[in-house]
């Protein structure tokens, strides 16, 4: 009985020193991700595999709580992304219409100095 | 005694395989281009990879209610999964200014004919004259 322990205990801990491995290269992936998309994309999966840790955990130190900690994790990482992309669009919509804002004013700015220079034409 | 060795090792097996899924999304996602390929990557670990662990660990702890837990978190995890993979492939189709050109403008004469190849196709805009015919490389 002490040997299938044992063997419990290091399969459990070689998967979680594979997880933790790949949250590390999850991370570098965040942090060099050309993009947003990029980013959300790795931080999700970030949020997995700390789900799979969390629930390994739950077994390898019988502890029962730790099941509703990672259902609490769950939820509150889809939350997190939806939220990350909600802010996202919201801000570049904002940029493009800052951006649209300042070409209305160049034209509007264009049309009066051309209106000007006809009358002034007109005049003389 | 060997029922219990039979438990541990289709318990492991499955740790294992879930840690396989894993290993091979990571993988995806560093070795991928672009935001939506990268997606395809990542979603394969959310769903077989954590499946599979959850499975393994609700083998090792026996049926109860907190294995039940854990299969409610892969059941919300199905569920949400798709709705975060719909936010970020809409942020992403809204912000690349270069992935709506090619296949709507360019390749079919600007009529929407093929949705599924799009995504699939897209997100390519420096090559987007050699693929007409290949589409799909990766």
């Amino acid at each position: 009985m002490e040997l299938i322990q044992q063997a419990y205990t290091g399969v459990m801990t070689g998967v979680i020193v594979v997880l933790a491995v790949l949250i590390v290269i999850s991370i570098i992936r965040s942090i060099l991700g050309p993009g947003v998309s990029d980013r959300i994309v790795a931080i999700n999966m970030i949020g997995t595999m700390v789900i799979m840790i969390t629930a390994i955990f739950s077994v390898m130190l019988d502890e029962n709580y730790l099941a509703d900690i990672c259902l609490i994790y769950a939820m509150i990482s889809f939350l997190g992304v939806v939220l990350f992309c909600k802010v996202y669009t919201g801000v570049y919509l904002q940029r493009k219409h800052m951006l649209a804002d300042l070409k209305a004013i160049e034209d509007n700015l264009n049309r009066q100095t051309e209106g000007h220079v006809q009358e002034e034409e007109a005049a003389q | 005694m060997t029922g219990e060795w039979i438990r541990f090792a289709v318990s492991c097996g499955l740790l294992i395989l879930g840690a396989g899924f894993m290993v091979a999304a990571v993988f995806g996602v560093n070795r991928f281009h672009h935001a939506l390929n990268r997606m395809h990557a990542a979603a394969m670990g959310d769903t077989l990879g954590l499946l599979f662990i959850i499975l393994g660990t609700i083998l090792m702890r026996g049926f109860s209610m907190d294995s039940l837990k854990l299969a409610m978190v892969v059941i919300f995890f199905w569920i949400a999964s798709p709705v975060c993979s719909h936010m970020i492939s809409r942020l992403e189709a809204m912000t690349d200014e270069s992935l709506g050109e090619i296949t709507v403008l360019e390749k079919n004469n600007g009529v929407r004919v093929e949705e599924p190849e799009k995504e699939k196709s897209g997100g390519k805009p420096s090559k987007k004259k050699k693929q007409k015919k290949g589409g799909r490389e990766r």
